[in-house]
């Protein structure tokens, strides 16, 4: 037995062992008796300590902490209990530092106190940096001009109000919060369908985008673009998204002015001639595919040359556009006005046969005939003759019924103008 | 010449922590030269691992060369010099002959001491000595 005892390895190799533990510990201990005299302190104590003292003296820890924590002799002499907890992870800022302290007080026994210090700075700054990241980002949020920022949770409903949707839309917090992003997009199956499906698109690829229309408090609709980008958790998992919309209404309505400018005759509205050309290859293509039967009539202006010669070209300009204002007064909106050549209009007319178009063009006939274009106080008499063509198996293209139109025209011209002829 | 103290391994140690030729002394001292000396001392490597761990030194920290030797003076021996006013001289300074006052917490009481930190580019070895002051 005492064998076994004589064996153990020496008390001197365990001390050092224990020394060089308390050595490396990377958190400052302290033993301390109640006037504050320190017994005994670990390297760590006397690292984070000795900036305190100034003159490096760590006798007196009320001394060192005489900065930081003024009233520390009193929070222990306070303390009537023979043993207990003083204090837990008090923070105490070092003035001018930057350096964050954190002390722990325990009694052990009316003569014996513990202490434990650690440096938070580090923590501090991270948790500083987080929170004014946050409030960046809260100012981003509520500043924005012409953006709405907001988040969405993944049951698709609107997290936070916040004042960039009021400028968007003029929402109000309880117009939004809690409510799902269908309240942005207009009523209607279809616009409703578009929030769930631009989240579903987000959650799936990280990110996604919508460009359409959206809807404001007051009911009234906006063009807008809203890019949706899922938020991961901490596992990598979509845990809701954070939304950008930003009211494209201008853009939309100049680039509609674009469109209309581009593809429209500026004299009498109809439809130019390439955009008219693209219109109709589409309408044949449908023909094509779908068996949906058109019809194309040409209307030529009888006379024409006479008419400017006889009244000037500006009273065969008004002819032009009073021809085309009663082609839109009379078609119906699906159908088409083209301006083909000077005084030539090609009329598209889908989903209409060949009797039906006869109808429609001698309707056109009799009110062009009937209008009364004025000139220095007199009327110009003006008619029209017209070729119809529908859409037949026999076409290959657009062009060959524009062909087979023309000659109907030209049948129509021969054969005493002010007509109708079918091809 | 100076003769305050002789020659390593003939005769006595230089004694003062302060005195001017100890660095000389201590580049052609033994590890048993380097015991006679009356205040701590510690040789590193630049990187600071230890390679001498004189018996003064020891007898402060209550460590011994075993333990010590071979591994990083100011991350794994003695951390509370890993700061600037020691490991960072060291680190960023090629030539240092400084006496530092600090605070050591040898077996956890603490002691005020004054250190020399010694270096120079062309030296076998950097070194720290360490000896209590009032």
């Amino acid at each position: 037995m005492s064998g076994t005892l004589v064996s153990r390895p020496a008390p001197a190799s365990d001390y050092e062992a224990l020394i060089e533990f308390l050595y490396l510990t990377p958190v400052g201990i302290l033993k301390f008796r109640p006037d504050g005299t320190v017994a005994m302190a670990n390297p760590a104590a006397a690292q984070l300590l000795m900036p305190l003292a100034g003159d490096g003296d760590l006798a007196d820890i009320y001394r060192l902490f005489s900065r930081v924590a003024p009233d520390l002799r009193g929070r222990v002499e306070r303390f009537r209990a023979p043993a207990g907890q003083i204090c837990d992870q008090m923070q105490l800022p070092v003035p001018g530092t930057g350096t964050v302290l954190t002390l722990g007080i325990n009694k052990i026994d009316p003569d014996t106190l513990m202490a434990v210090v650690q440096d938070i700075s580090r923590a501090i700054e991270q948790e500083n940096r987080i929170r004014d990241d946050q409030q960046r980002f809260r100012a981003i949020f509520e500043n924005v001009r012409d953006y709405a920022i907001f988040t969405v949770g993944m049951d698709g409903r609107v997290e936070e109000w916040n004042r960039s949707l009021n400028r968007l839309g003029g929402w109000e917090a309880a117009d939004v919060a809690g409510k799902p992003i269908g309240v942005f997009f207009p009523p209607g199956e279809a616009s409703q369908q578009c929030g769930a499906a631009l989240l579903g698109r987000a959650c799936r690829h990280g990110t996604a985008e919508f460009e359409g229309w959206g809807v404001r408090k007051d009911g009234s609709t906006f063009w807008g673009n809203t890019v949706a980008t899922a938020l991961p958790d901490r596992e990598g998992r979509a845990s809701g998204y954070v939304l950008v919309t930003r009211d494209l209404t201008e853009r939309k309505q100049m680039e509609d002015r674009l469109v209309v400018l581009a593809t429209t005759d500026p004299l009498t509205g109809a439809r130019n001639r390439r955009a008219g050309e693209a219109r109709l290859q589409e309408e044949f293509l449908r023909w094509q595919r779908y068996g949906r039967v058109f019809t194309v009539l040409m209307i030529d202006c009888d006379h024409f040359k006479a008419i400017n010669d006889t009244w000037g070209h500006d009273a065969g300009d008004d002819v032009l556009v009073a021809l085309v204002r009663i082609c839109h007064e009379t078609l119906r909106e699906a159908d088409v006005t083209i301006r083909w050549g000077g005084e030539e209009f090609l009329v598209l007319l889908p989903e209409t046969g060949r009797e039906a178009a006869l109808a429609v063009a001698d309707r056109l006939r009799v009110a062009i005939g009937a209008a009364k274009v004025q000139r220095d106080g007199q009327v110009i008499a003006a008619t029209v003759s017209v070729g119809v063509a529908e859409a037949g198996e026999a076409d290959r293209g657009a062009d060959d019924a524009v062909r087979r139109v023309d000659q109907a025209l030209y049948r129509a011209k021969r054969s005493g103008r002010n007509r109708v002829v079918a091809g | 010449m100076d003769t305050t103290y002789a020659k390593a391994g003939t005769l006595a140690a230089p004694f003062a922590l302060a005195a001017p030729g100890l660095f000389d002394w201590l580049e052609t001292a033994s590890a048993a030269d380097l015991d006679t000396l009356p205040f701590g001392l510690v040789a590193m490597r630049p990187d600071g691992t230890v390679e001498r761990y004189n018996l003064a030194e020891g007898s402060l920290s209550g460590l011994t060369p075993e333990r010590v030797v071979g591994r990083n003076f100011f991350t794994s021996v003695a951390p509370c010099t890993n700061n600037f006013m020691v490991a960072h001289r060291f680190e960023t300074e090629p030539e240092i002959d400084a006496v530092v006052d600090y605070v050591f917490t040898f077996r956890l009481a603490p002691l005020k001491v004054r250190l020399r930190l010694l270096r120079r580019p062309d030296a076998r070895w950097m070194y720290l000595a360490v000896e209590k002051r009032d």
